[in-house]
């Protein structure tokens, strides 16, 4: 038994790619993320209330899921979650300090506040996916495909994990992100 | 009533109810639990943060909410009692 | 077989002090370290704090560091390494793997400057800097990695030391967190409406929040080879350790506490362990209301009539966020070195919804052989890790 990559999502400001394969490309005037939403018919409003971080977590998240197409909903324990990245929740982290910037203007947003957390994004992708497993947001000084690997593996090592939902999820700002989700399976 | 105008607006705009319109939020609806809008805890710290800067209300205790966010028009009514802006 | 991952070192800074031994006094003593704000320039002085008792200066002087800016996150990160490493006998020990936990990171320093940019030579505001910085005072480490999932990143960076160890991939990992207090979290989780202006009260009928608190700690995780060979003196064993998702809220915790009892039924289950085994709990125990309920939901589901001794410490530090689960690990430890049960002088009122905590006026002297200690974080980041006796 050795885990293999089951599926794979690129998304980046230029493109979505599944397996490899270009599936959607960015249209003028709307944000990326929300195209790709609107045109898949993701019926969560929540989206919207997200930081590009979360957003571009949930869109990979969704289409990886979508492309395994096994029953989804249901509670499970066996599936983790592991994201990583540079530069934590960086967008987010800017946004809310210019919530706090102006003592005449001083209110500092709670739902902006949320998100500066960088692993709302993995929380978010269990609540929407009722998984109980592991989850982990962990930062790499670099992207590094083998530190990454061999998180994954270890997070095999509990005896219960069957399969991790992982990859690389950055997003400096709105319009510069990167996800690369992978589906892994022990198999 | 002007008021329930505006406070919809600044809602939709403040907790990004990115596809809805004024017209699509009833009056009295509630607005929380799975009936009407469905808005969850962080919604609501997020209004009380809404009606301290727009209308000069401060309130202490999140429990408080649940009565005067329970729907538009409940929030309205508290909003033009208690304006200080 | 997986190798045995033991403790060999061990450094706390929190509100109680500086080192292991203030800590053990002031816990000992029942003491806290919540008070007004000293020295966070916050307006907001209504809400106590558990803030380390020295200035960024004097942290700087005490590790001999030229002058100029840093992080609170760093300097205390430092004090913490530094005790641990000294007691592991490791300050001139070379490749060594550093795991950290930390979400404010070098946030204060970002502060500092703004809303000026800070210089482009400041590459601190990502978080995985702070851990860096952390690692280049010693110039110890070969390998860094920065666990960052809120409240139990520290937690989660033991158990991730773990894991490497009995991977084999390493046979020494220090693992802990650092988070010094912002304006950024403070103002944060005051929007929340989360922060008591007393003094918390975990579990107590009348808790009304959390106080935020600062600290860093760090353990030395070792393989038990290794550490035999090395002649180290073991501190206890790092037996068992959960991750597990409540998937329930963005915040708030769900009110059956499925996440923290998945987490804490995995780390007793990977201990090898039963639950009537655990003779001490350290709870997450923020002090908000539904923490505590949540918690305690959990808690009576893992352990059914027969609850061990729990208590929250967070009355005494605050709620130290990311470094929480390290600082209350040393804790767990010192209890377990010195046999008493951490106890809640505070304590006052029973909550139906809450278990009822260790309280008094002394400390109860008892003999603990495995312990439990919990953290918690936003994002339903549930994780537990299981402290034994070396025997």
């Amino acid at each position: 038994m050795e885990p293999k990559v089951i599926h794979r999502v690129k998304l980046t400001p230029r493109s979505l790619e599944v397996d490899g394969k270009r599936v959607a490309e960015a249209v003028a005037g709307e944000s990326f993320l929300t195209h790709v939403y609107r045109q898949r018919q993701m019926d969560y409003p929540k989206f919207f209330k997200m930081d590009v971080l979360c957003k571009l977590g949930f869109i990979a998240s969704e289409i990886l899921l979508e492309t395994e197409g096994a029953e989804r909903f249901v509670p499970r324990a066996d599936r983790a979650v592991i994201l990583f990245n540079r530069n934590s929740s960086l967008n987010a982290d800017r946004t809310f300090q210019r919530t706090i910037a102006d003592p005449e203007e001083f209110y500092p947003s709670p739902s902006v506040f949320v998100y500066t957390l960088p692993n709302i994004v993995t929380g978010e992708i269990a609540i929407r996916n009722k998984y109980h497993g592991e989850s982990n947001f962990i930062l790499l000084p670099e992207k590094s495909e083998e530190a990454m690997n061999q998180a994954v593996e270890r997070a095999f090592m509990d005896g219960e994990t069957t399969s991790v939902l992982t990859g690389w999820l950055e997003a400096v700002s709105e319009t510069e992100y990167e996800a690369e989700m992978k589906l892994i399976m022990m198999m | 009533m002007e008021l329930i105008e505006e406070l919809k607006t600044k809602m939709i705009e403040a907790l990004n109810l990115e596809e809805m319109t004024p017209a699509d939020i009833d009056d009295n609806a509630p607005l929380f639990g799975d009936e009407g809008l469905g808005l969850d805890s962080i919604d609501v710290l997020e209004l009380i943060v809404l009606l301290e800067r727009n209308y000069g209300i401060k309130i202490a205790d999140p429990k408080q909410g649940k009565e005067i966010f329970a729907s538009v028009r409940t929030m309205a009514d508290y909003v033009a009692a208690n304006r200080t802006k | 077989m997986r190798p045995k991952v033991v403790i060999t070192g061990m450094g706390v800074v929190s509100a109680l002090g500086i080192g292991a031994e203030a800590n053990l006094s002031a816990l000992l003593r029942g003491e806290s370290g919540v008070c007004a704000v000293r020295y966070l320039p916050t307006e907001h002085r209504e809400f106590p704090v558990g803030e380390v008792p020295m200035s960024g200066e004097e942290l700087r002087q005490r590790l001999s560091l030229p002058p100029g800016i840093y992080s609170r996150t760093h300097l205390l990160g430092v004090l913490a390494l530094r005790e641990a490493l000294e007691h592991s006998k490791l300050l001139q020990q070379n490749a060594l793997a550093l795991i950290s936990g930390t979400t404010v990171g070098g946030m204060d320093v970002t502060e500092h400057y703004f809303p000026a940019p800070q210089p482009a030579d400041r590459d601190i505001h990502d978080c995985g800097a702070s851990t860096n910085e952390i690692a280049d005072y010693f110039g110890c480490f070969e390998y860094t990695m920065t666990t960052s999932t809120a409240c139990s990143s520290a937690m989660n960076a033991l158990i991730m030391g773990k894991l490497l160890i009995e991977s084999g991939e390493r046979d020494i990992v220090v693992a802990g967190g650092s988070e010094a207090l912002s304006l950024f979290h403070l103002n944060g989780f005051k929007s929340l409406m989360i922060l008591d202006r007393e003094r918390c009260r975990p579990f107590d009928q009348t808790r009304a929040g959390l106080n935020l608190g600062e600290g860093a700690a760090y353990l030395v995780l070792e393989s038990e080879t290794s550490a035999l060979q090395r002649g180290a003196e073991i501190l206890g064993v790092l037996s068992g350790g959960g991750n597990a998702c409540d998937a329930h809220h963005q915040t708030a915790s769900s009110e059956d506490g499925e996440g923290a009892y998945l987490a804490m039924t995995q780390a007793v289950s990977d201990a090898g362990v039963s639950p009537s085994d655990i003779g001490y709990v350290n709870a997450h125990g923020t002090g908000t209301p539904n923490n505590d309920a949540s918690e305690s939901a959990a808690l009576r589901r893992v352990f059914g009539e027969k609850l061990p001794p729990v208590s929250s410490t967070k009355s005494y530090t605050g709620h130290t966020t990311s470094a929480s689960g390290s600082i209350e690990a040393v804790f767990c430890l010192l209890a377990m070195r010195e046999g008493f049960l951490p106890y809640q002088s505070e304590y006052q009122n029973f909550d139906e919804q809450c278990i009822v905590p260790v309280s008094g006026k002394e400390c109860q002297r008892v003999s603990l052989h495995h312990v439990m200690c919990n953290a918690f974080g936003f994002g339903g980041n549930d994780s537990s890790i299981i402290l034994s006796r070396y025997e």
